[in-house]
């Protein structure tokens, strides 16, 4: 999740302890107040899994590129390698230059002309769409 | 600024513009939670003209130093005078004001229309479950009217450049993609093949130019238990182009608050019927899916740059990063959905 959840943490930390002032408007308060109580709902969600949730889809994506073969092209190293540091932002970061391998990947296979190509789009898709099984909130605003 | 010290000082800008006013006062000026990309007041202005006791309820808007959404105080402005005493229920707008002297940011002065609702989550609760089908004729056949509206004769054109018709689609596709280029915080694996697909499958040229509203959803309109709509809001985003536009934004998936509903109130069929009798023009069946998908792409694309707002420093207000952790994950399965990959 973008913006980072360490650092929209720290900043509603100094939020709430700027809306213990006694001299604030109520309305402005409240307004404060509510929309910090949603993005601590959401980052709370987010938390547990966050890390598993990488993991499993750098894995995922690792394995992708390393089938797709030769389309994968100068993105070939990103298939070899794996998750050793699970620290949150090594994971995103890791993931960020996997998904931007998989966008290189699939424009280069909707070029191509053969059920090869074909099927391999098929399973960027399924993959695109488990990504988005993987980021579900119950407390997403739609 | 803190609603104390902008009080005095927008009372002295009211004064300034109502040369016959004696004792202009600002009361109970209180900021209004949400207003991604504008702050925003209510507030009851008081004052003495031909010896007689006043009031009027407004709303002031004001810039933020960086909002969700960039745009220019004058064409939102232009856009609601254009359309106030119409079939499209407006406020009627009072003051703009684009220099920085009297409140530090530009701002705009518009009468509140009061006693009505604006928030989506109302419309599931009991007492407007009734009024689903009126308000849905209502919300498409308003639209329909904004479609059906002359720019050039409302003198719109002035302050918003009109495309050509086969034009419309690669204008607006290349501003939000330009927009993704900049703002993205992470790769977008779903909105780059969706913009792909959409520069591969133009659309047929506008039927005619239109305005488009822009931001036309459940949620920036007042509506009643009855189902009518009295006030028609947030027109930051307005601009001349293909009117189909504006009816793809009300049919993409994120604003069908979890119902496989247009606008969680009826089937889109129903919806685009409501909006072509209303607007006179035909909504093509692949024309639609690529406006509603070009809207899934914008949607991201303003999810994103509130991000990168907050990210940057530029806007640290928690209502920024609201949209983006809330609804890019949505928006990108809306994508799949209207791409038939979900």
């Amino acid at each position: 999740m973008k913006p980072d959840i360490p650092a929209v943490l720290a900043e509603l930390a100094g939020l709430v302890a700027r809306n213990a002032a006694p001299d604030l408007d109520p309305a402005e308060r409240a307004g404060a107040l509510s929309l910090s109580a949603a993005l601590l709902g959401m980052a709370a969600e987010a938390w547990d899994g966050a890390a598993q949730r990488l993991v499993e889809e750098n894995r995922a994506l690792r394995a992708l590129l390393a089938d797709a073969g030769d389309y994968t092209g100068p993105d070939a190293a990103l298939a070899g390698a794996e998750d050793s540091d699970l620290t949150i932002s090594v994971l995103s970061a890791a993931n960020a230059r996997l998904r931007a391998g998989l966008i290189a990947l699939q424009a280069d296979v909707e070029a191509e002309d053969s059920p090869e190509a074909r099927a391999l789009e098929s399973r960027i898709w399924q993959e695109l769409r488990l990504s988005t099984d993987r980021r579900r909130m119950s407390s997403a605003l739609a | 600024m803190s609603s104390a010290d902008l009080a005095p000082r927008l009372a002295a800008y009211a004064a300034r513009r109502m040369p016959a006013a004696t004792g202009v006062e600002v009361r109970d000026l209180s900021r209004i939670s949400g207003g991604a990309s504008r702050q925003t007041y209510r507030f009851r202005l008081t004052w003495t003209e031909d010896g007689a006791p006043r009031e009027r309820r407004m709303i002031l808007r004001r810039d933020p130093p960086v909002s969700l959404i960039d745009t220019e105080r004058r064409v939102e402005f232009e856009a609601y005078r254009a359309f106030f005493g119409s079939k499209v229920p407006v406020p009627e707008m009072i003051w703009l004001e684009e220099g920085t002297e009297a409140l530090d940011l530009p701002f705009s002065v518009a009468a509140e229309i009061t006693g009505y609702e604006a928030a989506p989550a109302l419309l599931w609760t009991e007492a407007y479950l009734a009024a689903h089908e009126t308000l849905a004729r209502n919300k498409w056949s308003i639209l329909g009217e904004i479609a059906r509206a002359d720019p050039f004769a409302l003198g719109l054109d002035r302050v918003m450049p009109p495309p050509e018709p086969e034009g419309c689609w690669v204008r607006e596709l290349d501003m939000w993609e330009t927009v993704l280029d900049a703002d993205e915080a992470e790769p977008l694996p779903i909105a780059r093949a969706a913009i792909r697909w959409l520069r591969a499958n133009p659309p047929p040229p506008a039927q005619r130019i239109g305005v488009v509203h822009g931001d036309f959803r459940t949620g920036n309109f007042l509506y009643d238990r009855q189902g009518d709509i009295h006030g028609v809001l947030d027109w930051e985003m307005a601009h001349l182009g293909d009117p189909l536009e504006d009816l793809g934004w009300s049919l993409n998936p994120v604003w069908n608050f979890k119902r496989d509903l247009a606008g969680g109130l009826v089937p889109d069929g129903v919806a685009i019927g409501y909006w072509e009798a209303a607007s006179g023009l035909r909504a093509d069946p692949a024309a639609v899916h690529w406006w509603t998908l070009f809207n899934c792409v914008k949607g991201q694309a303003i999810w994103i740059s509130s991000a990168r707002a907050w990210i940057d420093g530029g806007n640290r207000e928690p209502i920024m990063v609201l949209p983006a952790w809330g609804m890019q994950n949505p928006q990108d399965r809306a994508i799949l959905k209207v791409m038939g990959h979900l």
